[in-house]
């Protein structure tokens, strides 16, 4: 209380701290409204994040294809050592309740300091995560835009809005070939400019917004410095039958350089299962699959889409889920951090002691449901296709 | 720090100067700095309610364009709703009240009561910054995809409605924990008031349901500022979402707003019958059951939203359920009644004003519950007549009876009577008079939240523009008599109604911890022990001294 009263009351105790407050009988009265007070908050946390999660539900029942090639972009090795981290400063910080108990504050400051250490370390992996996704463009809603390419990386569609060439090929740079894939899409007709056995259409191999990939000076228009030859495509239209289908031609526009055989291998983008009802003059069948029920893909088979298939339509979706969910959680661990800074500090000037240690408790209780929460997290966003 | 503070003055001049406000942690000063800033915001949506009705009293233009009257009634329902009966009776009157009542010094968290009104502080400017950086036109429920496109000020006033959730929050928090660490020995749950019974209940949706609001303006603001896309149709995101979480707040939101004026009525009831409240369990249990029912039902604001038939269904015989326990308050309430020793002063006016005024706004909202109607009357005057009617002719009116049922304690004045008397008959027929014609002309087809309409509702629209008027200024009466006693009001007695609670035995007004000693825990609602002083208060029979512990 801000009033200075004379301890003519309660002080019964001439050793009893100077942090219990004059409105409560006893330090253990204090303790106890205190654990309820921070009870009652945690509970308020939980429904915070219920949102989220009831998003997180209806969208993955909505749209489950949508999850199964969104989280191969999520890298599991990341998200496993973050957990890792966490359940170690967890178990820190219930250690430092307990040296606050017992009055061993040497042990309390080491406790208070791994869990601050363990917690910067959960949000230096998420700044790692991150900014590889900021990178990549492969972030939320409507700045979902995984078609930038980067040397060497999958050249993956875009969902939303792509315009350009769709191409599934996998660049390899450095061989300065393709190394599989299939295009799809509309491109002019060249017939003559052929080179390849059968059909062929000539076609640009482009990224995103149609800037080809690797900057040809002579392109109309002129879009950055040439450093590698132009590649032409030609290949067989509308793609992929078995055998060799398509002929990567490269070389200045207009020359040719040479000709490298490229194996068409990709499978089509997984779309939206297919509903069964949509077509109102179709009898489902017993035991074909409808809407509700999709047929569970092997391993390779979602590799495989992953590696040449357009993402399904609103993936964006799934990030922006991903992001308002971790996001969220990394401020309530950022949050945490002052916390645990503020106490550390009254720890080292000796504010704790064993009838006055409540805030360490109750700092350590938020700490184990932002814990909780992050456990919830991993799997569902990391782990589960 | 100071010299220190003498414990028997009068909260309200043992320390000076505006700091001593400022930083206080006393209940009793926090609640009364909310009631100053709640009567303002009361003024200013008030301001606005009256702007809306200027415009209604003609078809097409009458004093302002389409786009500042969408303005209007979306900042007198953002004002009204998430400044003033929220917060009202919890924040104003249940701060003030509470501890004392409980037999406590103060409540479990002081500082924390003192962050919850700066927050409110701090959401009410960011709600001005709104007002004045273009308004908000989007209507106070901010549904997408509008409130996504809008160009008005929808990012400040999305975090000040975020930050008043916070303090809302945080005072349920406080009130949750001081009725259950702070109640003495001798007063067991079934000894505890039945507005002591209320702020639980109103304290335990705060801290469930608020959360919710906040996620959901967080994301809004998200989806405005970083176009997340969860609630954007075009980038996958889904719509009606919003209204989902929206109205899984604000439904208890609105049992938030009525709870604590069922508490606060229970009380008048009793103490102006002189006899005990019929049904205490019953009352005490429909309050936490109105907790807990009141989660179960936002679908009944989306049965024309487009969710399915099934979640229609479930939620109009849940929304029929959820008038049950609020039924059984207004059949105890007029059982206490009967046969009372019953007298008509000004808190008593109020009550009874309640009493009618929510039978009215309960029971259309059963007619609401019902699919086949709600689909005639969605959207249209009937609905605003019927939150009009449980929201401002019950919730307000309690707060208003509250405020005079208590002022002589907090305030050590009374107020004027007679002047209030008149008043509380002014704020009545005003009442009515706005809002009754809402019901016909809602159920011919009126639609709400329009600015032009068809000749027909002329003369239902100019009866209530009138009323509203005639209530506007019976009101801002009532806020200036009040203010008006503060200086040259009579010196109240200890206990002028003859109330058997225990803030009746703290000092008029109180001290600054509530009580000299540890009060004596008398039974609750019995009359007997109090006897009226000719010179116009109660006082405690001699004769009747301890309490009988009994009774558990």
């Amino acid at each position: 209380m801000s009033q200075p009263s004379h301890d003519d009351h309660h002080d019964d105790h001439g050793h009893q701290s100077r942090f219990i407050q004059h409105h409560y009988d006893d330090a253990q009265h204090q303790f106890d409204s205190g654990k309820l007070g921070i009870w009652f908050f945690l509970v308020q946390e939980i429904l915070f994040f219920s949102a989220l999660f009831v998003a997180y539900i209806l969208y993955r029942h909505h749209h489950p294809e949508i999850y199964a090639y969104a989280h191969h972009y999520l890298d599991v090795k990341w998200g496993a050592i973050n957990t890792a981290v966490l359940i170690v400063s967890s178990l820190s910080a219930a250690w430092a309740v307990r040296c606050a108990q017992l009055a061993q504050r040497r042990g309390l400051i080491a406790c208070l300091v791994i869990t601050i250490v363990c917690a910067l370390g959960f949000l230096g992996i998420k700044t790692i995560e991150y900014s590889h996704k900021v990178h990549e463009h492969i972030l939320w809603g409507k700045y979902f835009d995984p078609c930038v390419a980067s040397a060497g990386n999958h050249l993956l569609n875009k969902g939303n809005n792509c315009p350009g060439v769709k191409t599934s090929i996998v660049w390899d740079a450095k061989a300065g070939k393709a190394k599989s894939g299939c295009l799809e899409g509309d491109y002019d007709h060249n017939p003559d400019e052929a080179g390849v056995q059968g059909k062929c259409e000539v076609v640009e191999v482009v990224g995103a917004n149609r800037r080809p990939i690797e900057a040809c000076e002579e392109k109309a228009g002129g879009h950055g410095p040439a450093k590698f030859p132009c590649y032409e495509l030609a290949l067989n239209r509308h793609v992929c039958p078995a055998g060799p289908a398509a002929m990567v031609l490269y070389g200045d526009h207009g020359h040719h350089g040479g000709a490298i055989e490229v194996k068409c291998e990709a499978v089509p983008a997984p779309a939206a299962p297919a509903d069964a009802f949509a077509d109102p003059t179709h009898v489902p069948s017993t035991g074909e699959r409808t809407f509700a029920q999709k047929k569970a893909k092997t391993k390779h088979e979602l590799a495989h889409e992953f590696a040449s298939g357009a993402p399904p339509e609103h993936t964006n979706m799934f990030f922006s889920i991903y992001f308002a969910m971790t996001g969220l959680h990394g401020i309530h661990v950022l949050v945490g951090v002052f916390i645990f800074i503020w106490l550390l500090w009254r720890a080292i000037r000796g504010d704790f002691t064993p009838d006055y240690f409540g805030p360490i408790d109750y700092a350590a209780l938020y700490w184990h449901l932002v814990d909780l929460i992050w456990i919830f997290l991993f799997p569902l966003l990391y782990l589960i296709h | 720090m100071s010299a220190a503070v003498d414990t028997n003055a009068s909260y309200l001049t043992a320390t000076r100067g505006w700091k001593s406000w400022a930083y206080t942690l006393d209940h009793k000063r926090i609640g009364m700095m909310y009631l100053f800033g709640i009567l303002g915001a009361l003024l200013l949506g008030g301001a606005f309610a009256l702007l809306v009705r200027a415009e209604l009293w003609s078809p097409g233009h009458t004093i302002a364009g389409k786009d500042a009257y969408n303005k209007f009634f979306t900042l007198h329902g953002a004002v009204m709703v998430f400044l003033v009966i929220i917060p009202g009776l919890p924040a104003a009157l249940g701060n003030m009240i509470l501890p004392i009542q409980l037999g406590a010094p103060d409540v479990a968290f002081p500082k924390l009561n003192l962050t919850s009104f700066y927050l409110w502080v701090v959401g009410a400017l960011l709600l001005l910054v709104a007002v004045f950086t273009g308004g908000l036109d989007t209507g106070w429920t901010f549904y997408t995809p509008y409130s996504l496109q809008t160009q008005t000020a929808v990012i400040p006033a999305v975090l000040g409605a975020f930050v008043l959730g916070f303090s809302s929050i945080f005072t349920g928090l406080n009130f949750l924990v001081t009725i259950h660490k702070f109640r003495p020995k001798a007063m067991g749950w079934f000894q505890m008031p039945l507005n002591l019974w209320a702020l639980y209940s109103t304290a335990l949706m705060q801290v469930l349901a608020t959360p919710v609001l906040g996620i959901t303006l967080l994301l809004l603001f998200v989806e405005r500022f970083m176009h997340i896309g969860i609630f954007d149709p075009n980038l996958g995101g889904d719509p009606v979402l919003f209204q989902h979480f929206f109205w899984f707040y604000s439904h208890p939101a609105v049992y938030i707003m009525i709870v604590p004026a069922m508490g606060v009525i229970s009380e008048i009831m009793t103490t102006f019958s002189r006899k005990p409240i019929f049904g205490y369990r019953f009352i005490a249990y429909s309050s936490i059951a109105l907790a807990l029912f009141s989660f179960l039902v936002w679908g009944h604001h989306m049965f024309v939203s487009g969710q399915s038939k099934l979640a229609n269904m479930v939620f109009s015989a849940l929304t029929f359920s959820v008038g049950i326990p609020s039924a059984i308050k207004v059949f105890n309430w007029v059982s206490t009644l009967y046969k009372g020793d019953i007298r008509l002063q000004t808190p008593m006016l109020y009550a009874l004003s309640f009493l009618v005024m929510f039978t009215i706004g309960g029971l259309t909202g059963i007619f609401l519950a019902i699919l086949s109607i709600d689909v005639q009357l969605h959207d249209t005057y009937f609905v605003v007549a019927h939150f009009h009617y449980v929201m401002m002719g019950s919730t307000l009116i309690a707060f208003v009876g509250a405020l005079h049922y208590w002022w002589p304690k907090v305030t050590g004045k009374m107020y004027p009577e007679r002047v209030a008397r008149v008043a509380a008959v002014g704020v009545f027929i005003g009442f009515n008079l706005t809002f009754l014609p809402q019901f016909v002309m809602g159920s011919r087809g009126m639609p709400r939240r329009y600015w032009d309409y068809d000749p027909e509702f002329q003369i239902f629209h100019r009866l209530s523009t009138v009323g509203a008027f005639l209530l506007g200024v019976s009101l801002f009466g009532v806020v200036c008599y009040l203010m008006w006693s503060l200086k040259y009001g009579t010196k109240a007695p200890q206990n002028p109604w003859g109330g058997t609670t225990l803030e009746w035995d703290a000092p008029t007004p109180p001290t600054v911890f509530n009580f000299p000693e540890p009060p004596e825990i008398h039974e609750l609602y019995n009359y007997d022990d109090l006897e009226e002083l000719p010179e116009g208060g109660w006082v405690r029979k001699p004769s009747s001294g301890a309490k009988s512990s009994g009774g558990h």
